[in-house]
């Protein structure tokens, strides 16, 4: 359980790179294609950048999000649980935001802040994975330790 | 211990996905449904009567008289191919006839006009839908509910007699959200006079045309020439003219009552809708501005001033003279609200933010229940954050006020109306035409997003259904 903890952690922080990656694509091949005398208006289909971007912040990353908090559950890491239920809560937070923005663009830049923060979280739970040591070794210490002493 | 942790977990588990699979499931659309037993029945107000199962009448029965020739007969083949967009390139898409725009159908008021359908290479299916046309429910042309999809190799007959004088447009109602965008439409002119321009704006895969072609259009003009606008894309766009003033003479098909000379100012075209403007011409070529960007009309010789869109728009809602209405709204029989709005959540599975009527979802929507003879009045209200081109099937409404403000002008009648985010229209109409008509968003990805409801009459049932067997998907 512990190393799929820090492989959804780590997806997640992946998915959070893939947006702005794909955000900032799909505004720049709008501005391509207006250049070169298309439209961009109510009739334009969202482009490859920006059905990459809702695609994997409606589906991919809310999904990692649910499997890594389930997986803490089961993965008796410290704080696993904690840090899960944060990335969790800044998922919906971050969807929440981009709702928002579609009436208040103001909003928006707040979705690109809290991606920082997403990203950030995600990382720090990644790195929780692999630093705590196993469970089994601290019971083992548990057991050994009196007799040393 | 380990299995009391384990146990935790699996609870932990099932409270996180409980709710979601719970909000999922209940976002399914079901298969085969029919727009019968969708949603649940609003009365608006009136009795309550028989949703249309038992003693209905089949509305594939309700066709024009059969013992007639037809005074134009249209032979249109539908086909997924490339063609070329006159001024830009090669486009994929759907064309009829090997063209797109398919043919513009005329024919004079009071004939009938007979369309042979043949789908030839449509994989999904074809149908042909009469945009403002109030024809017999069974050649509405909507897929899975008055017809099924015409599938590759099959052919279908549309007949119906041509009531009223006026520009209307033709496109498919299956799949509509994606065939229309690659080509499936054409115009449709009832009595077209000597001094018609038509300029039916199009945009595909982000190139907007003007009949078909990009860029700057060019079309020899008259003295007086009758501009047929038709808006056949899924916002709505701004007409103006430079280089000369004009009066709006109809709008969707009916004629505006006493129309007055306009200067300066822009029309607006409902996505869906038409407006046709009379102008007189300068002696000098006029340019046609339609929404902005490099595609405009151009009508006359030489070169033509261009200009930026005007600020100050035709308001609809006081233009022209009052006149008499056939029927009076104040003696409604029915009286219903179709209330836009948006939510987060599930839509047939699929997460997202989806459109609400009432606060539902589709197909949760209401269905306005009708009986034929019946004075209704309707509050159209939008909260969504979006505009949305609401469009009733087989009937005309007539705007009685627009954010409580009653309209003044010459009787405002649409099948088109532009509803903007925050606006509350107040319209009527008379139950005239039985049948199940969709009452939809013309932003046909908003409809394929659940932006759909209809009207029902009562007594009138139909075998149709949506998905299924037979792949009809109208939106």
């Amino acid at each position: 359980m512990r190393p799929i903890y820090r492989v959804l952690a780590l997806l997640i922080a992946l998915g959070v790179v893939v947006q702005a990656m794909s955000v900032a694509l799909g505004w720049f091949m709008v501005l391509k294609d207006v250049d070169d005398g298309a439209v961009f208006d109510k009739n334009t289909d969202f482009n490859f950048g920006q059905v990459t971007h809702g695609m994997v912040g409606m589906m991919v990353i809310p999904l990692l999000a649910i499997l890594l908090l389930i997986v803490s559950f089961f993965a008796r890491i410290a704080g696993g649980v904690k840090w899960a239920a944060i990335v969790f809560g800044l998922v919906v937070l971050q969807i929440a935001l981009a709702f928002g923005g579609f009436g208040v663009p103001a909003i928006g830049a707040l979705h690109g802040l809290n991606a920082l923060a997403l990203l950030a979280v995600a990382g720090i739970a990644g790195r929780r994975a692999a630093d705590a040591q196993p469970p089994v070794v601290t019971d083992t210490e548990a057991v050994a330790q009196p007799p040393a002493v | 211990m380990p299995r009391r942790r384990t146990l935790i977990g699996l609870v932990a588990t099932l409270l996180v996905l409980a709710p979601i699979g719970w909000f999922w499931q209940q976002s399914l659309v079901p298969d085969g449904l029919s727009a019968m037993d969708m949603g649940y029945a609003d009365y608006g107000g009136g009795p309550a009567m028989d949703a249309g199962h038992q003693h209905s009448n089949n509305l594939a029965e309700l066709k024009p008289v059969a013992n007639r020739a037809a005074d134009v007969s249209v032979r249109l083949v539908a086909r997924k191919e490339r063609f070329e967009i006159p001024g830009r390139g090669p486009m994929e898409g759907y064309t009829l006839n090997h063209t797109s725009p398919g043919p513009q159908i005329t024919a004079k008021q009071g004939e009938l006009i007979e369309v042979t359908l043949v789908n030839e290479s449509v994989p999904d299916g074809v149908t042909l839908h009469w945009h403002g046309v109030d024809v017999p429910a069974s050649q509405d042309g909507v897929a899975g509910v008055t017809q099924d999809a015409v599938l590759p190799g099959q052919t279908f007959t549309y007949r119906f007699v041509a009531v009223d004088a006026g520009t209307y447009w033709y496109h498919s109602h299956q799949l509509s959200h994606e065939q229309v965008k690659k080509g499936l439409y054409g115009v449709l002119v009832i009595s077209p006079g000597t001094t018609d321009v038509v300029a039916a704006v199009h945009t595909y895969d982000k190139i907007r045309t003007v009949n078909g072609g990009y860029g700057e259009r060019r079309v020899a003009g008259t003295p007086t020439v009758r501009l047929r606008l038709i808006n056949t894309d899924n916002g709505p766009m701004a007409a103006w003219v430079d280089g000369a003033g004009y009066r709006v003479v109809a709008v969707d098909g009916t004629a505006v009552n006493a129309p007055t000379p306009v200067e300066g100012k822009s029309v607006l075209v409902t996505a869906g809708g038409r407006v046709d403007l009379e102008i007189t011409m300068p002696g000098t070529a006029v340019r046609i501005g339609l929404g902005g960007g490099p595609t405009t009309l151009v009508i006359g010789e030489g070169d033509a001033p261009a200009g930026p869109e005007p600020a100050e728009r035709v308001d609809l809602l006081s233009y022209g003279k009052p006149v008499a209405l056939p029927f009076d709204p104040a003696k409604a029989d029915r009286r219903f609200e179709y209330r836009i709005g948006r939510r987060p959540g599930f839509f047939d599975g699929r997460p997202g933010l989806w459109w609400t009527i009432n606060g539902r979802q589709f197909p949760d929507v209401p269905m306005f229940m009708v009986a034929e003879g019946n004075i209704i009045r309707m509050t159209v209200q939008n909260g969504s954050g979006q505009v949305h081109p609401m469009h009733l099937h087989g009937h005309h409404v007539v705007v009685l006020s627009r954010d409580g403000v009653p309209a003044t002008g010459s009787p405002w009648w649409t099948d088109s109306l532009n509803v903007e985010d925050h606006e509350s229209y107040e319209i009527a109409f008379l139950a005239d035409n039985p049948g199940i008509w969709m009452d939809h968003c013309h932003n046909l990805p908003h409809a394929a997003q659940g932006l759909v409801t209809h009207l029902m009459y009562e007594g009138v049932s139909t075998p149709f259904r949506l998905n299924g067997p037979t792949h009809n998907q109208p939106e």
